[in-house]
């Protein structure tokens, strides 16, 4: 699949780390994140695109963080939910990355239901 | 047993407690000496005996259950046989190891072995006999045996362990074993407790007001991580300031803040330091704080234990200026120190919250801040037992007070807190007095008539308000909406006839009604937990189909005791944004569907607690 071809209206999105890796995510995933949710509105090239530059997170970080969307887009409706597992040797940058991307606290299921 | 016996018997002196039960169920010490008197001595007979004759081997062969070659009445005398062989055959393990062999033949080729193997398949037939050999010749619960390892003689029961060549071993060697191989068998136990162990983490977030559905932030999953590696940490100075403050409060509820923790968190850059616990700091540790952090405006400890007149002394000593400071526990810091503090530091004040002082922050203290302190904003002074009224009367002078908040232990009349509120109430936005059981309408009425920017209204366990008095103070009230109110325990006490209240003291049903019609778009937060005498009618009326309380977040209405099923869905239909109910001992409230999100705290029921949707899905 063609990782820049993705249209505003597209499920998917493509996150760009800044050593040039790219990962196809589910968009509704990556809406936990209202950095990214932000960038995907409007009228910035990233909305036309469906494309995600991060030039602050490397690649190994953000395959992290695309796990966490994963996992977070699995589990939210659900109860008593295991914890993701975070390596500790990465554990000071992912908190950066999870700062960057907005990702402190719990965004309000419900609404991001009805808005989406 | 003749009178004179008895007689005699008594004289020979007091008896204990223990003897008169022991004899009143026919246990007699003496006779217990004595049988353990004619054990000993047999042993010592038999083991002399044993020594030297061998032939008694032979019935080891043909009787492996009773290895006791003398197998005679008394069970004393059984025990003392198989120590006595296990001695003897101790000298010529040859042939112990021979008729050991005989035994476990005939074990093989007898049924039990047979019965074994069929439910256990994959064990050799060496290994089983042995393992039936080792059961029988093991002595039954309740009888004395020697330890294999210590030699120690102990008694035998249930739980004693096996030793790994054959005989029991005494309770400290065989918890020594067990050491050895008990972690390996105790962990898939705790596996097997998983599920209960989630479930009651669980509803232990709920208590915390932590608890919320689906997955857990990136960012909170990080910080538990990093908490758990702490001493891995060397620098976390990049972080931005709120995750600091997180991975503090994380740490300090793990009590892991100590000298070599505090360090992550003195950036020199930063204007605030705040320790959720600093029980394990020394002194030193919170000099260190002023001297690396020389910009500081906001100091928050909590258990700030040591937090003593020479740390306090350094601080007045350096350019510092702070703004804000939060002690709690700062038990060892003098009064005259307070005093010197404020007196230097006191100008650029804005915030001082003292909690947990015994003696050592009283009424001389409050009074300074009058002429110190001219731009302090908020002053909480909590579980303190040294102020009284003259203190609290000195808090008129401080003109620029906005927020108020006092948890004396000591009672303080009522007209003072008139007097101040006639003084600063119309500025004030928190009043909060908590534990006044004396304080009366007219601090209600004072209230009233001087506040007009208040927000946040706390006034606790109060005993002589009457519902009039609440009445008067939300009808027609100039102040706008408030958002906190704290009215838990203003009820009346008495526990003759403790449902009935003919002068209706306390916040009772009318009270409530006004309450709730004046702060209705703005309350955020409502307790009333403990005021009994507000009707079911009341909650309906206030909880009413076309009813909104559209910012309530927070109801406390435990104890209420008129709370039913249907006030609980009134409330939640009532208020969309509500995240908590509390409703501890309302025992009418049995069975309700709570929506999607909110959490139904305190049913009294095996559950204790109510979230959306069941524990399977």
């Amino acid at each position: 699949m063609a990782a820049n071809g993705h249209q505003s209206n597209s499920p998917y999105v493509t996150l760009v780390s800044s050593d040039g890796l790219e990962f196809v995510v589910l968009r509704e995933a990556t809406s936990v994140s209202p950095t990214i949710r932000g960038m995907l509105r409007g009228q910035m090239i990233e909305a036309r695109t469906g494309r995600c530059e991060f030039p602050e997170i490397s690649g190994v970080i953000l395959e992290k963080v695309v796990e966490y969307f994963h996992y977070w887009y699995k589990n939210q409706d659900k109860k008593d939910v295991p914890d993701m597992d975070i390596p500790v040797e990465l554990c000071l940058q992912i908190l950066d990355a999870a700062d960057y991307l907005g990702l402190d606290s719990k965004p309000p299921l419900r609404q991001l239901k009805e808005g989406s | 047993m003749s009178r004179q016996d008895r007689l005699a018997r008594r004289i020979m002196g007091p008896q204990s407690a223990l003897t008169d039960f022991l004899a009143s169920h026919n246990i007699s010490a003496n006779q217990i000496r004595i049988d353990a008197d004619a054990r000993r001595r047999a042993a010592l007979e038999s083991q002399a005996a044993n020594a030297t004759a061998n032939g008694q081997h032979d019935e080891l062969s043909t009787a492996p259950v009773t290895v006791a070659p003398a197998a005679s009445a008394s069970p004393a005398q059984s025990t003392r046989g198989r120590r006595a062989a296990v001695v003897a055959t101790a000298d010529t393990p040859n042939e112990r190891r021979k008729k050991e062999k005989q035994v476990i033949d005939k074990i093989k080729a007898s049924k039990q072995i047979q019965k074994k193997k069929r439910r256990i398949d994959d064990s050799d037939d060496e290994d089983l006999a042995r393992a039936i050999f080792e059961e029988r010749s093991a002595p039954l619960p309740g009888q004395m045996e020697n330890c294999a390892n210590c030699g120690k003689r102990f008694t035998v029961t249930a739980y004693s362990r096996n030793a790994p060549d054959g005989g029991l071993l005494c309770s400290p060697c065989g918890k020594e074993l067990s050491k050895e191989d008990g972690a390996p068998k105790k962990k898939p136990k705790r596996i097997s407790s998983g599920p209960v162990g989630r479930r009651r983490q669980l509803q232990s977030d709920i208590l915390d007001g932590t608890y919320a559905p689906g997955a857990k932030s990136l960012m909170t999953l990080c910080i538990e991580t990093l908490a758990k590696n702490i001493d891995l940490a060397e620098d976390i100075s990049d972080l931005p300031s709120t995750v600091v403050d997180k991975i503090a409060r994380k740490l300090s509820k793990q009590r892991l803040m100590n000298p070599k923790t505090l360090d992550l968190f003195l950036l020199p850059s930063a204007e605030q330091v705040y320790i959720y616990d600093g029980a394990k700091l020394s002194a030193d540790d919170f000099i260190r704080i002023f001297q690396t952090v020389p910009a500081i405006k906001k100091l928050k400890i909590r258990n700030a234990i040591h937090f003593k007149d020479q740390v306090m002394d350094y601080l007045i000593s350096r350019h510092i200026e702070l703004e804000e400071i939060y002690l709690a526990g700062a038990n060892l810091l003098s009064e005259q120190k307070w005093k010197e503090f404020l007196q230097k530091k006191g100008q650029s004040l804005k915030s001082l919250r003292v909690y947990w002082t015994d003696k050592h922050f009283g009424n001389e203290t409050l009074d300074e801040l009058g002429t110190a302190c001219p731009s302090l904003e908020r002053l909480k002074v909590s579980h303190n037992q040294e102020v009284t009224g003259d203190g609290v009367k000195e808090l008129a002078k401080l003109k620029s007070l906005r927020h108020l908040s006092l948890d004396l232990r000591n009672q303080v009349h009522p007209d003072i807190y008139v007097n101040l509120l006639r003084e600063i109430g119309p500025s004030l936005e928190t009043f909060s007095v908590a534990r006044m059981p004396d304080i009366d309408n007219t601090v209600l009425d004072a209230l009233h008539n001087s506040c007009r920017s208040l927000q946040k209204l706390r006034v606790t366990d109060s005993e002589v308000m009457t519902d009039e008095g609440f009445v008067r103070l939300f009808e027609g009230w100039e102040n706008k909406g408030l958002v906190f109110v704290d009215l838990q325990k203003c009820r009346q006490l008495e526990s003759a006839k403790p449902r009935e209240n003919p002068h209706n003291i306390g916040l009772c049903s009318n009270g409530f009604r006004t309450l709730m019609a004046h702060s209705q778009r703005t309350i955020e937060q409502l307790n009333v937990h403990g005021c009994r005498h507000i009707s079911a009618q009341a909650f309906e009326d206030v909880f009413a189909p076309d009813k909104i309380y559209p910012e309530l977040r927070k109801l406390e209405i435990s104890f209420c005791e008129e709370v039913n099923d249907f006030v609980v869905g009134s409330i939640f239909r009532s208020c969309p944004r509500l995240r908590e109910l509390n409703v501890f001992g309302c025992m009418k409230v049995r069975d309700v569907k709570v929506p999607w999100g909110k959490l139904l705290i305190g049913v009294p029921n095996a559950l204790g607690m109510v979230i959306e949707g069941n524990e399977d899905d």
